[in-house]
């Protein structure tokens, strides 16, 4: 979708220190200039393929479908990408826009860790030194995908700033860059932040839907009635919604975190219930979760990836003049539904993906029996496997972790250590 | 000419070069910084720069941030703090206060009342480091209103034309950055190859700025040492010291910090 002027409506725009002037400037010209380069596009393409698997399948599911009794149910299986979900379109497309400004390092915020571990693959292929921002209490939480960057060579950063989250990670991410920019570049994960970041990263994520678009003409020969995405940052919902906005017929539903309950704090809704005000902070202008005197609050959902206190501007501004219905899900919501998946039709899905399931199973058995609904499953759900065992109250999980620690060979670093070998 | 312009014309017959000292409102306690800013004006400082904090302070670095983020373990009113600050500045003729924070907390307050209730209080000067030129005019045309200086920044990676430009606007005074990065002394190591850093030299973009403007020249970012505010003596109008100050605040009280100004300045 493109902007006016980096805004979408209201939202958008770029509120950065004036340091990042000239690197803003320079990643504004080089994606207007890449984006418009045939030999971009083609080695883009490429490496999709090559690289990251694409094309995702369209996949029917029988079992689900008669089990609701309503909407055909199709799922959009990004979970199939290299790195395991749909971050890989992005960061594929900023590292070749690297690789063309011609830097050599790049710069990256994680919340669950996906961002991270995609940035840290796609720069050991290109070459680049990598360091990544993550929010201590993230690390805590998702510790194997920090395993997995630091064995990729990746440089992790714990955060222990503020709420030692995503937002964190996110304010960190830009320090740094204020520091580095003129060799570094800062590839941001999500479709968030200064103008064109926004704009970029839907562009590249839009893969999705454009690929959605050919399979459903191919597999039942029209669109789709209704899309439905999780919105965290908003890149995942960006991508399949975006190539469909012309399409009238076709109905766009975004659901975000309910969390424990609608309390600040407890969720991450944003963009429904006045729950997140118009705000402008980390770069960008968009609806945030406040307090009355404009601090930033923390959030909570038991998707690491979707408790982001903004939100991707293009989705608040499409939200708000109703182009997309937005929706949420609660946490015990989503570990059903990602059960149900798990058990009707061999797919184990992220926590993440599991609101937009969840919102899709709600609706699904009042809508028509010829109507086709499509479901972003935007990740697949293997890192998931420590909140999810302990969310269906494994039995035996405690056991296995209690062993394994047993017969581990060498001291394990607490927390404390962990930190002072990163800093 | 503005009033805060005026002012430091004024001050600097007396002296070669001011001094603006940075005070996180609410750090530790309210009270405990407004201790601290009468303090420091009695001691004779020119300026006080007061940070209003907010929970994002993307422009600052570690010492800063950490002291943004324990005031507000407080809940922190705007309205209040203008208030203070301006029943403050009425005890202290010779100094003057300017106001900095970030986009959000002063836009949820309202960009329109900030400028005239800081007007009514004195506070001469707004720093908002997140809020572009480009994306100003109602708030530029709202300083003018109620005759408030909005200050812009400049860096020494700021294109040529567009140092122009901001230094065009300036009014009240320009504040040159001095380096790269965040204030304070950075965590993240600058990162450069050799020969191919776009950034000029300090002295060299304070005379280009002098080309385009007649405003007032403040400098911060990283100065902690006297040699650092002698080399600006001819060159600008204010030292600016930030993290430094906090530093020694942190290490030992008001004792220590009034130390380190009579090191810097006197």
């Amino acid at each position: 979708m493109k902007s006016e002027n980096g805004f979408y409506g209201q939202y958008g725009g770029s509120y950065i220190p004036e340091i990042l002037y000239s690197s803003q400037q320079q990643i504004l010209h080089a994606f207007e200039e890449a984006k418009n380069d045939p030999a971009f596009l083609t080695e883009l393409n490429k490496q999709w393929q090559q690289f990251s698997g694409r094309p995702t399948p369209l996949t029917f599911c029988e079992n689900l479908t008669n089990h609701f009794g309503g909407a055909q149910i199709y799922l959009k299986r990004e979970d199939l990408n290299h790195s395991g979900a749909h971050k890989m379109n992005n960061v594929i497309g900023q590292g070749l826009l690297v690789k063309r400004m011609g830097k050599k390092r790049v710069i990256a915020e994680t919340g669950a860790g996906q961002h991270g571990i995609a940035t840290a693959l796609v720069a050991a292929r290109l070459g680049l030194e990598c360091t990544i921002y993550m929010g201590a209490k993230d690390i805590e939480r998702q510790y194997p995908n920090v395993f997995w960057m630091k064995q990729l060579g990746a440089t992790v950063v714990p955060v222990t700033t503020g709420a030692q989250t995503l937002r964190d990670a996110l304010d960190e991410a830009l320090r740094d860059w204020s520091s580095s920019h003129e060799d570094s570049h800062y590839l941001i994960g999500t479709s968030c932040g200064c103008a064109p970041f926004p704009e970029m990263v839907a562009f590249f994520q839009s893969v999705i839907g454009e690929e959605v678009r050919e399979q459903s003409v191919a597999q039942f020969g029209q669109f789709p009635d209704r899309l439905y995405a999780c919105v965290g940052g908003g890149s995942n919902a960006c991508g399949l919604f975006l190539p469909f906005l012309d399409e009238k017929n076709v109905e766009m539903v975004g659901v975000e975190a309910g969390g424990k309950g609608l309390e600040l704090g407890e969720h991450s809704i944003r963009l429904s219930h006045n729950l997140g005000q118009p705000g402008i902070a980390q770069g960008f202008s968009t609806m945030f979760l406040q307090d009355q005197a404009g601090q930033l609050q923390e959030t909570h959902s038991i998707a690491a990836g979707l408790d982001y206190v903004g939100v991707s501007p293009i989705i608040a501004h499409l939200a708000e003049i109703g182009r997309i219905k937005m929706t949420y899900a609660m946490d015990d919501e989503v570990i059903n539904a990602c059960t149900l998946l798990l058990k009707k039709e061999g797919i184990i899905p992220a926590l993440e993906s599991s609101h937009a399931l969840a919102g899709a199973f709600k609706d699904a058995p009042n809508l028509p029996k010829e109507s086709r609904i499509v479901i972003n499953l935007s990740g697949r759900g293997d890192k998931d496997i420590f909140n999810v065992a302990k969310a269906v109250q494994d039995e035996t999980f405690p056991q296995f972790l209690t062993d394994y620690l047993a017969s581990y060979p060498v001291k394990v670093p607490s927390t404390k250590e962990q930190k002072e070998t990163d800093a | 000419m503005s009033q805060l312009a005026a002012f430091i014309k004024q001050q600097r017959q007396k002296k070669p070069i001011l001094s603006m000292t940075h005070v996180v409102y609410g750090y530790p306690t309210v009270q405990e910084s407004l201790d601290w800013m009468e303090r420091l004006m009695k001691e004779g400082v020119d300026f006080i720069e007061v940070q209003f904090p907010f929970s994002d302070p993307v422009a600052d670095g570690p010492s800063i941030v950490a002291a943004c983020h324990k005031a507000l373990e407080q809940t922190l009113d705007v309205e209040t703090c203008l208030t203070q600050l301006g029943e403050l500045a009425k005890g202290f003729p010779e100094s003057r206060i300017v106001l900095m924070s970030y986009l959000n907390p002063m836009y949820r307050y309202g960009l329109d009342k900030l400028a005239k209730r800081a007007a009514e209080e004195n506070i001469l000067g707004l720093i908002l480091p997140d809020l572009p030129i480009e994306q100003a005019a109602t708030y530029q045309a709202t300083c003018e209103k109620y005759q408030v200086d909005p200050i812009w920044l400049v860096t020494p990676v700021t294109p040529k034309d567009r140092l122009a430009m901001l230094a065009s606007q300036a009014s009240g005074f320009l504040y040159c950055v001095a380096r790269s990065g965040v204030t304070g002394h950075s965590v993240h190591e600058t990162k450069m190859h050799e020969g191919k850093s776009k950034t000029t030299s300090l002295d060299d973009y304070l005379a280009e700025i002098k080309v385009h403007s007649s405003a007032p020249i403040g400098v911060g970012f990283g100065l902690r040492e006297r040699a650092q505010i002698e080399q600006l003596i001819g060159k600008a109008d204010l030292a600016i010291l930030g993290s430094a100050l906090l530093d020694a605040y942190n290490k030992g009280g008001q004792e220590e910090g009034i130390k380190l100004i009579k090191d810097l300045f006197y």
